[in-house]
């Protein structure tokens, strides 16, 4: 089998991403803000954790790029954030497709606290953020919340389309 | 490994130089649609809302606005006897010569989704002539300057930002200080560094002193809302509310000054 057959129906991957990007920017009332969940994590560790050898680092490291372009923040912020949560789901995709649902969701929320302290970390190194609180972490939680959803739909558009 | 590398020595670049610019803007180019999508919700409801009002409230609203225009007509004739006689008294003091502005309309697509960061991404971009720095408006006074051109899009940083900081001066006597935003608070400046003895009371309208030659002189900033005099501190504690609707406006103005462009760096 050649290269290009073992890789299939790539621009699900690429249309699942685009969808997370429109929900991270969708507009929000202002005291929901940091409720957001951190779409573009969990669709990062779901397609890592299905497909390891097709996702990773790199792909992380652009999607991250994209976002930062897109929400306009310090170039390289998001992108580093993410290459590090594909690195962390990298080394964690085997126990994470044992996991129960609710097992999952709990790791899925440590990893986005990491992401969300990390970002964090930059942006006060770089002087454009002081946290009065640590309501910024909120999002890890809305994120374990969704993340059954983000799981179930993904599953089923990846088995419809046949990804592999 | 190399990833890290790599994005700290973008983070550090795009802070310090302005080397990205270039590599922003034409990154933009692929996420431009999301941002015209996430949009289009609001956008639709708002041609909706155009398209269905009844006869009455159209009718309503024509009676007011011009009731409003004859009001800021009359209001007018007179200024332009007096734009005419500051011009005649500044000839004679020597003053530098008034730059004439114009502007352009642009509309609020989408605030920073980030909480920590006040700006707001306005449908124009570097095609239509936006730059760096460009001071932008509503129709009650300063919102803020763009920070990023992209080609159709770019963001404005709003002068509540903890980043930004404006020099204003109090209409009433001269005063000159420095606004800036703070962390923490949604809208709100504060003047810093203005001595306990300074003559600034609550109610004094700010405006701009054209001071660093990034805003044109003479546009509403805030209202001063509160002023402490605490013996402890070396300074005044004086916080101002915007005169601009930060939170509400969507319909923006970007000014185009005819003489004395700085920033033109990036401009198309």
């Amino acid at each position: 089998m050649s290269a290009l057959e073992r890789h299939h129906a790539g621009w699900v991957i690429v249309l699942s991403f685009l969808v997370a990007a429109l929900l991270t920017v969708l507009p929000l009332p202002d005291w929901m803000e940091p409720y957001r969940p951190e779409w573009l994590v969990l669709f990062l560790i779901y397609w890592i954790m299905a497909l390891p050898y097709r996702i990773g680092m790199l792909s992380g490291w652009i999607i991250g790029f994209f976002e930062d372009v897109l929400e306009g923040s310090l170039l390289g912020l998001n992108a580093l954030a993410l290459a590090i949560v594909a690195y962390i789901a990298m080394s964690l995709y085997r126990r994470l497709r044992m996991f129960t649902p609710f097992q999952q969701s709990c790791t899925v929320m440590v990893i986005v606290g990491l992401h969300q302290l990390l970002s964090y970390w930059i942006l006060t190194a770089s002087n454009q953020a002081v946290a009065p609180d640590l309501l910024f972490l909120a999002s890890a939680v809305s994120s374990a919340f969704f993340w059954p959803l983000v799981f179930v739909a993904l599953r089923q558009s990846r088995r419809y389309f046949r990804v592999i | 490994m190399g990833l890290a590398v790599l994005s700290v020595l973008l983070m550090f670049a795009d802070q310090r130089f302005d080397y990205l610019t270039q590599v922003r803007y034409y990154a933009a180019l692929v996420v431009t649609p999301i941002q015209w999508l996430a949009d289009l919700p609001k956008h639709l409801q708002e041609q909706v809302d155009q398209t269905l009002q009844s006869r009455n409230a159209l009718l309503d609203e024509n009676t007011r606005l011009r009731d409003e225009l004859a009001r800021q007509q009359y209001q007018l004739q007179k200024l332009n006897h007096l734009e005419a006689e500051n011009r005649r008294l500044n000839e004679l003091l020597n003053a530098s010569s008034i730059v004439e502005e114009r502007v352009m309309r642009a509309q609020l697509i989408q605030e920073s989704p980030d909480p920590f960061s006040k700006r707001v991404l306005i449908n124009k971009g570097g095609r239509d002539g936006v730059f760096l720095g460009q001071p932008v408006l509503d129709a009650f006074g300063l919102m803020g300057q763009v920070v990023e051109v992209e080609p159709f899009n770019s963001w404005v940083m709003l002068i509540t930002d903890a980043q930004h900081a404006t020099p204003v001066q109090v209409s009433r006597n001269g005063i000159r200080a420095i606004a800036s935003g703070r962390f923490g608070t949604l809208h709100e400046l504060e003047l810093r560094n203005l001595p306990n003895t300074a003559d600034i009371t609550v109610g004094d309208l700010l405006v701009t002193s054209g001071l660093g030659q990034r805003f044109p002189a003479g546009y509403p900033v805030a209202t001063i809302v509160s002023v402490v005099h605490d013996p402890g501190q070396p300074f005044a504690v004086v916080t101002a509310s915007p005169a601009a609707q930060l939170d509400r406006s969507r319909n923006l103005l970007l000014v185009f000054a005819e003489q004395g462009e700085q920033d033109r760096s990036f401009s198309r």
